[in-house]
Formats: structure tokens, C-alpha cells, sequence
């Protein structure tokens, strides 16, 4: 019995090793350990061993059961870790090929991520976002911005006109109005909107967007319009942008100033997008004039505010070097495309 | 306005270049938009002295000449006839003219030249820079120049004149005295002021001319002056030189006087020739209706009873301040002139100038303001020209009609409320030394500060302009920056709408569409192209009094039209593919013509071509509704643009918020399109009224789903959303999904019918559903389909 128990054995080891894949090494298990296997069959046997020796030849029969099980375990754990590596092997593929989904990412606008670029930066100083109609009437537009009738400013924007009252707004500004002749101070709001001029040229557009913003409260200086644009030219461009402010004239504002930034090609050194002047204007602002307040319905003597209005357009052609305006209005895919 | 650097050194000495003046100017607050040097394309032009000619060996028409620049001679080979002793300019060896002309030294039919001896033209002159210039010959220099010295600064052709753009709160500066004064301020230099002496040789102006203004409100100031014995003649160099440098074509001396006040005072003038004034009078009153006048550009202009004219006794004989009629003008026999100076309103000469299409420098100026003391500042300048220039004899007296005008204007303040505006502490002493250079004057009244504001600075009108006074010239460099320093705080936010608007945006940017930005103005020729009938309510668009072309004339009523051109657009750029959206509003009036503002209604736009069909369409609109949690229906519906068996009404929480489908035929042939394309327009006012933007979580079963499918056999005519419908409202125990998942028509089913699979979902919350429960359940859903609409079980 001895000698059939050791054959089992060296046959085993030697079945195990042959095997050259998992699905080979099943037979030899069950060959050996099955329901029917050789193992199996001399237990049958051990009925018909002496006595004495039935509990060694036991106990050589179960280390022999379980060095088969050890081998075949390993030789399982081996051949199974091969036929992976073949798996992942024949599973190669060329990384470089296109995946077919990757075109089907959509857009929005240039102007859409400007525009919402430069409102979030306002909402972070507690600034609220209001829209307004585009077809205007002229007293907001004009009049209660302290542009009358036959005023000479009117020549500084170029107006459509529907009749005698309306026109389509020549900037956001008329908001300005609406939300001082609705609402009390503190005011803190930025109005995204498109508007209006009779002006087609290589350099400009019958239509444009502006970001208008509007603070009214109490003791706000230009200190703070300096500073509050400052900052937001930083968190537009670059933290380290240089910005200066220069006198200019808007009807709605006094004192009005045109708020420049270090050239963002050229930090300042001159180059041709900023005309050799380091400077690049970005947009005009002031101290909302105590006589808009007072037509508006808020009393010049307590309140003061500041006012500015920022070109969208502007901005993104700066902020993506985009050569000409029109590019934003003839919805060119491959133009779109790009801002991702 | 165009400011010659030579004429504003006149009355402010100018120690500093050019670029650097127009930065100086920009800091106070006056743009310059361009720098512009008289010469600048002719370089290396000299003065030379002819010393000796002599013959051409081998051409008769040529001679020789023997040049002296100062620092050597030259040899010079021409054709011009010269004298020994001539001053002429020479280009010398790499010179470049005018005309783009390149000079080279070298050999003249044998004979070394060192250069070209050049014309008027050649160096951009004519008469009225250098007399003699306009000849067809070599230009000779009169009097004394230095020898090899640049010909331009030897006669003065040098100049730098700047564009400063004047904004309109500073009409005074439209000249260039008072532009001056501010380049002073600029420099911190001192500012003379023009003479305006002039001698009179008797008899009256009273005896030459009456006056009578009828309307003083649209001509609150009319100065008049009388000038006997004219002598018409060219008028002098620097006088021709700065008209033509500004661009002002010289005539005489007498219109040349007016031009030239016109740009250094500001003051637009007239100069009537007497012979012309019937009666010897001059009336300032309203036209009346039916009068005509040809204006001095041969002009008929129809005159309304609001238009100011100048008449004489019997008829009009200028437009106020516009243009003068005809034969009013000065001739070359004219013998007696009397000058105009007048204060006209602005809004006036503004409406007329518009109304008769009629446009001058004078109408430009009086458009912007001119102050009350400028009529007789202009007419003394004129009279002082007159005599400088000898061009006549002044007559004694000025006639002046005129209305109360205020001399100076008080304003009050404080330098706390100073300090308030610009957010630092001012002190007078850096404020008041400011003002003062700016002509303003301050005093202490012991309560308060009163700055004297001076007539020409009819912008002044409260502290905030004494602020901005200050400032501008103090730099706003000096201001420190705050965040607000002494103001309450606000919470801010975007709001809903705008909220909701940006979750469209960037759900349809991630649905794979690309945003597009169309013009709010298109053409009114787009509701044919869309087959829109005659009477359809989409036709009632806005029109605009003065677009910029057909094209872009109304305002649009639909978006449709500009998605489809985009989409052409893009097909014509070889983009084969496209998923496009916009996002903006249509223009909807209550009705025409306008009275009040009409409704805005903020609209989707969807479009998609190429390898995409109605479903892929219908896909996108599901998914955008499924993020703002609405529920969608569609319903089929034909509409004039779209394809008959493919369009339809989109329902949301049942109500129509708008339409979708694929282009029809004849508006593809319309916009010239190709390919199939699918446009959706949808009311983004009415889906932000329906979009559920809480989010409550519900439960998960804890049991199995269970998915159960079936197919029917029904009348090809019943549409599957019914079929859903149906089945979704009958409230089956369990049922938490119902799809179609495949419908096909085929002859072994039978002609008109065709067979629909539909897949089931049923979820219990509190235990795991028997096979006797779903059978009953899909027992009673077969049943409601064949009784509702005669199926059969396939």
C-alpha cells in the first residue's frame, strides 16, 4: 500500500508539472482528488489494511492528499498568472488611435465664458445681477442719464431708432435708472446685456455686449472705484496687472475716468496690440453724477456711488487674442470650437 | 480737432516733444488720437546755392551744376535752366521724395550726379506752404537759409499737428486757444492771450447795417461789425500754412480771416457782403413755412417754421449758423462786409442741420456750445486781422444784441465733501494752486469755499466738478485704493433666472452643442423664406427708422431664420457636422407702431445637421428637460417651415413651450441648404416658470426590479406616446417604467397595422413581488390595450 500511496504521489507531482494550463490542471484534480480519484479509490482500500498500521498509512494518506492539494494550488496560482499576462498581452492596443467620443464636446460662447467670468469676480465683492430690456426707451437710455434731447453727447453714441422714444439702448446703462428709480441704497449691481450702435466698421459691431455695474450707498468715493476695479482687472488678468485711471467725460458720472491696464502681450514694454503704449483701455467709469441720483429718486446728499461699464468683446479679444470682432458673430465651428 | 504744435506754441511756450505734449494731454483728460508730422516721407532734401553751370558734354538739354551744401561741393546734373547764385532744395545720394521717389548718386549720360534738384511737388508743397511751390519747376528759395540744412525746418514745413479728441463736456476747448490754456495747465506754464486790438477809420456800423433778433431763445447773443474799403487779396503764409495744416483750403483773405478764428477761437463767423443785405438790415427770426434758400453748396433747402434764419429785408440769407445762402458770400469786387458773431442754441442748429441734411464746420461747432463771451472775443480778433492784414477799413462801433448772460458762476464747497468724493484727505493748499491755473478762482466766505467758475465753463456746475477739476490734474495715481472702506456691505448673488439660464447653457454646451451669438436685427424677407403665411402674428416685427441695411432692419420675432443661416454658413465652410444653440431673445410687440416697450421673451434656439436625425434632436431636448426636472411631451403638429410628417409641438408639464422638426424641403431650397437639418425654438420664459430646481431624494427599493416586455399588434395610425400614456395614467400597482423599445410594420403582420414591443418595469417597496402579482398586472395592461385601442397580443 505504501508503495501505491508514493506512486500516487511522484505521479501527481509529475501530472501537475505537465500541466500546461488551468484548464489541463482541473483534470489532474479531479484524476487524483475527485469523487472518483485515485486518491479516493485507495481510501476505499484502507479498509483492508492491518490494524496496526491503519493509522500510518491514514495519516500518509492525508499529507498525501494535502502535498497534492499544495501543489496543485500553486501550480494553479502559477498557470493562472500566465494565462493573464497572455490575456493582457493579446488584449494590447494602440493608445494613439482617436477615441470617437472626444469631438462630441460642446461649447459656449467666448462672450457667455467672459461675460460669467466677469460677474462672478463682482458677485465675490456682494454685487447682485440684473437684466434690462434692450429696446429702450429714451428717457432711460438718454434722459434721466442726464443726456437731453439735441445734447451734443448723443453724438458719442451712434442711436437706432424705432420712433421719436424708443430706441434700441446704446449701453447698458439705462439700468442704472431702472434700478435707482425701484430701488433704495445700498446698491450693489452688475447688468450683462447686449446693446446697440449704428456703427459697422472692420473694428466695430451694430451689436456688442457690456457688463454695466452700479455701487450706490453711503461715503462711496472714487477711492473705492479704484480700488474695487483694481481688484477686478487682478482677478481678470493677472495678479500682478498695473492699472491706471484716466479723466474722461460721460454725462452719468463726475468725475469719469477710463480705466487702463498694463499691456497683457507686452507687460508694458510696448508692443503693437497696445500701439507702443504698454496701456491697454478696458473701460470707462466714474462717480455716478449727484444729478442722475437726484433725478433718480435718491437724495445726492446722503448717497454718492460709483458707476462703469465694461466691453465683453473687448475683453475677450484681449483675453484670447482674438484679431476681430466680427469673429464672434459669424459662429464659425471651427472658431466656437476652441473654447472648450 | 487738429491742433498744429506751432500755432498752440503761439500762446504757450511748448518745451517738450510731441509725444510727450500728447501724453501730458491724455493725463488732464484729452485723448490724442494721432500725431501727425507735416514731413515726414521726404528725407535727406537740403538747401544748396547753385555756385557754377556749366554745359553737358554729350547732351544739349543738360547742364552741370556746381553745388555748395555748407560742408562741401556737389555736382549736380539737370535739365532745369538755372542761375548762378539760385537757392534751391536738393535731394542728395539715398534721399526719398513725396511721391515714394528714391534719389541714388550716380552717371547722367556720362557725367557723375550727386543727387536731383526738386519741385514743389516732389517735397508735397504747393502755394499756399511756399510761393513758387505750385510752379512746374525747380523750387527757388527766397531770402536767407542755411546752406545743407533740412529744406523743411528752412521754411517752416516741420509742423506736428495733433488729433485731440475734445469730449463733449468741453466744447471750449474746439480751439486752439483754449486747448492752449490747458497744455499750460499740462506743462505748468504760463498762457498768453491773442491781441484783439484794432483801430476803427470812421463813419458808424449803425450806418451800414440794422440789426433786429426776433427769437433771442434760439439766438441769445448777435454781435455785428462793419468793415468799408475791402482790399481782397491772398492772405499771408502762416496764415495759409495753419489753415491748410488743419485742413481749411484757403480763398481770400476776408473767409480766410473767418476760417482762421473759427479754429483758434472757436467762434463759427459770418461775413455778409453789404451789397447783398436788401434794406441794409439783418434779420434773425424763424423761417416761415414754404421758404426756400439755396445755400452756398447750391443746395435747395425747404426752411420750417422751427429753423432760424439770417434775412435781409426781404428774404433769407443764411441758415443760422449752418450756411450762408448763395450770393451772400464774399467776392472778389466785394467793397463793404459785415461780420457775424453769434450765440445760436445748440439743440437749434443740432435739429435744422439734421432735418435739412445740411452740415458745415460752423454747424458742427455751435452743435457742441460756444460760451458767451466768445462773440466778442471773435469779432475783436476779426477786426484786429483786418487791420494787421490791411484787407479794410473798420468802421466805428459794434453791434451787440444780446440777453443777460451770466459773467461767472459760484459754486460752494467744502474740502471735507471734496475729500468725500475722492475718498482722501484733500488739502486747500493742493487744491485751491489747481484751480487757479484752470482760471478758477477760490474764496473763503468763512462758512464755505466759493469757487468762481469763469463763462466759458459752462459744464461747471457742482462740487463733484471741482472734484473732477482737481483730480484730473492732480493724477488719479495719488488716490489710494480701497474695497469699499466706509459702505455697508450687500450679500449679491445672480438671481434665478440668470441661475437657470447658465444651467442651459452649459447642459446643452455638455449635451455636445456649440453656443452661437446671432444679430437681434435681421431682414424681413426671412418670414417668406419661411413660408410663414401673410397673416401669421410672427410677421408683426419692429422695424427700425434708421437701420443699417434691409438686412438687419426689424428686430426678430423668431430665431429660426439666423440658425439656419449659421448653419449654411458652416456647411459653406466644409464643417460637416454641427449641434448648434443660441440663446436670446425675441422681440414681440403688443402692437404696431409701437407705443410701449414690447416683450422680450428670452428663447432657445437648437439646431443640428449631418449624421443627425429628428430622434437625435428629440434626444437633446429630453435630456435638457430632464435637468431642469420637467416633464416632456410632443405632439406631432405641421409648421410652415418644417417638414410635414416630421415636426411637432413640445409640451412641458403639459404646457406648449415650443415646437421642433426637421426643415421642410422648400426652405432648404430657400436657404440654399443641401442637407437635412433640425431646428427646435422653445420659450425659455415658460421653462423657467416650470423648472423644479429642489432636489427632495426619494427611497430605493430594497427589493429586486422586475422587467416584464410585450408586444401588440395595432393600427399603424396610433402613435406609441399614446400607448404610454394610456398605460403611465391607469395607475398600475408596481409599474415604475413603461418604454417602447421597438415598432415595425411588415406584410406577415398585415397592411395598416403594425406591431409595437413595450418593455416593463415594476419596483415594490416592501417586498419582492410574486410572479402572480406582475402576471396580473400585465394582464390588466393587455386588457387596457385592447380595449382602447383593439390590440392584439402578438
Amino acid at each position: 500500500m505504501k508503495q501505491a500511496i508514493d506512486k500516487i504521489q511522484s505521479e501527481a507531482e509529475i501530472a501537475i508539472n505537465a500541466s500546461s494550463n488551468t484548464r489541463e490542471l482541473t483534470e489532474v484534480r479531479v484524476r487524483f482528488l475527485g469523487k472518483n480519484g485515485e486518491i479516493t479509490a485507495i481510501m476505499k482500500n484502507l479498509g483492508s489494511v492491518p490494524k496496526e498500521e491503519k493509522p500510518a498509512m491514514g495519516k500518509m494518506l492525508n499529507e498525501v492528499r494535502v502535498a497534492i492539494e499544495q501543489m496543485l494550488e500553486s501550480k494553479e496560482k502559477t498557470l493562472a498568472e500566465a494565462e493573464k499576462k497572455a490575456r493582457l498581452l493579446a488584449e494590447d492596443i494602440d493608445v494613439t488611435l482617436p477615441s470617437p467620443k472626444s469631438e462630441h464636446l460642446g461649447t459656449v460662447h467666448p462672450l457667455t465664458i467672459v461675460k460669467n467670468e466677469i460677474i462672478d469676480i463682482f458677485l465675490g465683492f456682494g454685487f447682485n445681477v440684473a437684466e434690462g430690456p434692450e429696446i429702450e426707451t429714451d428717457m432711460f437710455n438718454f434722459q434721466l442719464l442726464n443726456v437731453p434731447k439735441d445734447h451734443p453727447a448723443r453724438d458719442m453714441q451712434d442711436t437706432f431708432y424705432v420712433n421719436d422714444n424708443i430706441v434700441l439702448r446704446t449701453h447698458t446703462s439705462p439700468m442704472q435708472a431702472r434700478i435707482m428709480t425701484s430701488q433704495q441704497p445700498p446698491i450693489r449691481v452688475v447688468v450683462p446685456g447686449k446693446v446697440y450702435r449704428s456703427d459697422d466698421d472692420a473694428s466695430h459691431s451694430p451689436i456688442f455686449h457690456q457688463v454695466e455695474g452700479l455701487a450706490v450707498g453711503k461715503d462711496i468715493t472714487l477711492g473705492d472705484l479704484q480700488g474695487v476695479l483694481t481688484a477686478f482687472a487682478e482677478k481678470l488678468f493677472a495678479e500682478d496687472v498695473k492699472t491706471r485711471f484716466r479723466p474722461s467725460y460721460f454725462p452719468f458720472t463726475e468725475p469719469s475716468v477710463e480705466m487702463d491696464v498694463s499691456c497683457t502681450i507686452c507687460h508694458g514694454k510696448g508692443c503693437r496690440v497696445c500701439k507702443g503704449t504698454g496701456w491697454l483701455e478696458v473701460l470707462g467709469a466714474g462717480v455716478v453724477n449727484p444729478v442722475v441720483l437726484d433725478m433718480c429718486g435718491i437724495d445726492s446728499k446722503v448717497y454718492s456711488g460709483f458707476a462703469f461699464g465694461i466691453g465683453v468683446e473687448r475683453i475677450a479679444m484681449l483675453k484670447y487674442g482674438v484679431p476681430n470682432i466680427k469673429m464672434f458673430y459669424e459662429n464659425d465651428l471651427r472658431f466656437l470650437k476652441q473654447f472648450k | 480737432m487738429k491742433a498744429p504744435i506751432s500755432w498752440l506754441n503761439e500762446y504757450v511756450e511748448i518745451d517738450v516733444t510731441a509725444e510727450t505734449l500728447a501724453k501730458k494731454l491724455v493725463g488732464i483728460g484729452f485723448e490724442v488720437e494721432g500725431i501727425e508730422y507735416q514731413n515726414k516721407t521726404a528725407t535727406k532734401v537740403v538747401v544748396c546755392k547753385i555756385n557754377e553751370i556749366d554745359k553737358h558734354p554729350n547732351a544739349d538739354r543738360l547742364s552741370v551744376c556746381k553745388i555748395d551744401i555748407g560742408s562741401k561741393i556737389l555736382q549736380i546734373v539737370t535739365n532745369a535752366k538755372m542761375t548762378v547764385g539760385e537757392l534751391v532744395p536738393v535731394a542728395l545720394d539715398g534721399a526719398v521724395l513725396v511721391t515714394g521717389q528714391k534719389i541714388n548718386a550716380g552717371e547722367l549720360r556720362g557725367v557723375h550726379s550727386d543727387g536731383m534738384f526738386c519741385g514743389g511737388e516732389e517735397l508735397g508743397l504747393t502755394n499756399d506752404e511756399y510761393v513758387g511751390a505750385s510752379n512746374n519747376d525747380v523750387l527757388r528759395l527766397n531770402g536767407e537759409y542755411k546752406l545743407g540744412a533740412n529744406v523743411f525746418d528752412e521754411i517752416g514745413f516741420n509742423d506736428v499737428i495733433l488729433d485731440v479728441s475734445i469730449t463733449a463736456n468741453r466744447p471750449d476747448c474746439n480751439s486752439i486757444f483754449k486747448l492752449a490754456k490747458e497744455v499750460a495747465v499740462a506743462l505748468k506754464k504760463n498762457w498768453n492771450a491773442p491781441s484783439f486790438e484794432y483801430s476803427t477809420k470812421g463813419s458808424s456800423v449803425y450806418d451800414l447795417v440794422k440789426v433786429e433778433v426776433k427769437n433771442q431763445s434760439l439766438c441769445p447773443r448777435y454781435m455785428a461789425a462793419g468793415v468799408k474799403n475791402i482790399r481782397i487779396a491772398q492772405s499771408p503764409l502762416i496764415i495759409k500754412k495753419r489753415l491748410r495744416a488743419v485742413g481749411i483750403r484757403p480763398i481770400n483773405n476776408i473767409v480766410d480771416i473767418t476760417n482762421y478764428i473759427l479754429i483758434e477761437l472757436g467762434q463759427p463767423m459770418h461775413a455778409f457782403d453789404k451789397r447783398e443785405l436788401a434794406g441794409e438790415a439783418i434779420v434773425v427770426r424763424n423761417a416761415k413755412e414754404n421758404e426756400t434758400i439755396v445755400s452756398l453748396d447750391g443746395k435747395l433747402n425747404n426752411l420750417k417754421e422751427d429753423m432760424l434764419v439770417i434775412c435781409d429785408a426781404v428774404k433769407p440769407v443764411a441758415i443760422a449758423g449752418i450756411m450762408g445762402g448763395e450770393n451772400s458770400g464774399i467776392k472778389e469786387d466785394t467793397k463793404e462786409v459785415i461780420f457775424e458773431s453769434a450765440r445760436f442754441a445748440r439743440d437749434s442748429i443740432r435739429r435744422t442741420s439734421k432735418a435739412l441734411n445740411l452740415r458745415s464746420d460752423s454747424s458742427a461747432r455751435f452743435e457742441k456750445g460756444v460760451d458767451f463771451a466768445l462773440q466778442e472775443y471773435a469779432l475783436n480778433r476779426a477786426l484786429h486781422l483786418i487791420c494787421e492784414l490791411d484787407a479794410g477799413d473798420v468802421v466805428e462801433g459794434v453791434i451787440d444784441v444780446s440777453v443777460e448772460f451770466e459773467k461767472f458762476r459760484e459754486i460752494f464747497f467744502t474740502m471735507k465733501k471734496i475729500s468725500q468724493i475722492l475718498g482722501f484727505t484733500v488739502r486747500k493748499q493742493s487744491l485751491v494752486p489747481i484751480l487757479r491755473r484752470l482760471g478758477i478762482e477760490v474764496k473763503d466766505n468763512g462758512k464755505e469755499l466759493v469757487a468762481i467758475i469763469p463763462g466759458d465753463r459752462e459744464d461747471m456746475c457742482g462740487v463733484n466738478d471741482i472734484a473732477e477739476e482737481f483730480i484730473r490734474v492732480y493724477g488719479f495715481g495719488h488716490i489710494p485704493p480701497t474695497l469699499f472702506a466706509h459702505s455697508e456691505m450687500t450679500k449679491g448673488g445672480r438671481g434665478a433666472k440668470i441661475e437657470f439660464i447658465d444651467k442651459v447653457e452649459n447642459t446643452l454646451a455638455s449635451l455636445g452643442l456649440s453656443q452661437i451669438v446671432n444679430y437681434s436685427f435681421t431682414t424681413p424677407k426671412c418670414y417668406d423664406l419661411l413660408k410663414f403665411p401673410q397673416d401669421s402674428k410672427v410677421r408683426e416685427a419692429i422695424s427700425l427708422l434708421n437701420p443699417l441695411g434691409e438686412a438687419v432692419s426689424i428686430m426678430r420675432t423668431t430665431m429660426v431664420h439666423s440658425m439656419i443661416e449659421t448653419i449654411s454658413f458652416n456647411i459653406s465652410k466644409f464643417n460637416k457636422t454641427g449641434k448648434l444653440f443660441e440663446v436670446g431673445k425675441v422681440y414681440l410687440p403688443e402692437k404696431l407702431p409701437l407705443e410701449d416697450l414690447p416683450k422680450e421673451e428670452e428663447t432657445l434656439c437648437l439646431g443640428i445637421y449631418g449624421d443627425e436625425d429628428f430622434f437625435s434632436l428629440k434626444s437633446i431636448i429630453e435630456s435638457l428637460f430632464n435637468v431642469l426636472r420637467i416633464d416632456i411631451k410632443l405632439e406631432k403638429e405641421q409648421i410652415c417651415y418644417l417638414h410635414d410628417g416630421r415636426s411637432a409641438k413640445i409640451f412641458a408639464n403639459g404646457v406648449e413651450v415650443g415646437i421642433m422638426g426637421e426643415l421642410h424641403p422648400d426652405v432648404m431650397e430657400n436657404y440654399d441648404v443641401s442637407q437635412r437639418l433640425y431646428v427646435a425654438e422653445l420659450s425659455l420664459e415658460k421653462l423657467f416658470s416650470l423648472e423644479k430646481t429642489e432636489i427632495l431624494c426619494a427611497p430605493i427599493s430594497r427589493y429586486p426590479a422586475v422587467q416584464r416586455d410585450l408586444a401588440v399588434v395595432l393600427d399603424s395610425n396610433i402613435v406609441a406616446g399614446d400607448l404610454i400614456d394610456l398605460i403611465s395614467n391607469s395607475k398600475i400597482k408596481c409599474l415604475s417604467k413603461c418604454q417602447v423599445f421597438d415598432v415595425f410594420e411588415s406584410e406577415a403582420i398585415g397592411e395598416g397595422k403594425k406591431s409595437v414591443a413595450l418593455s416593463f418595469e415594476f419596483v415594490s417597496y416592501d417586498k419582492t413581488m410574486t410572479d402572480e402579482e406582475i402576471n396580473e398586472a400585465m394582464k390588466k395592461i393587455l386588457s387596457l390595450l385592447q380595449r382602447k385601442f383593439k390590440a392584439k397580443i402578438r
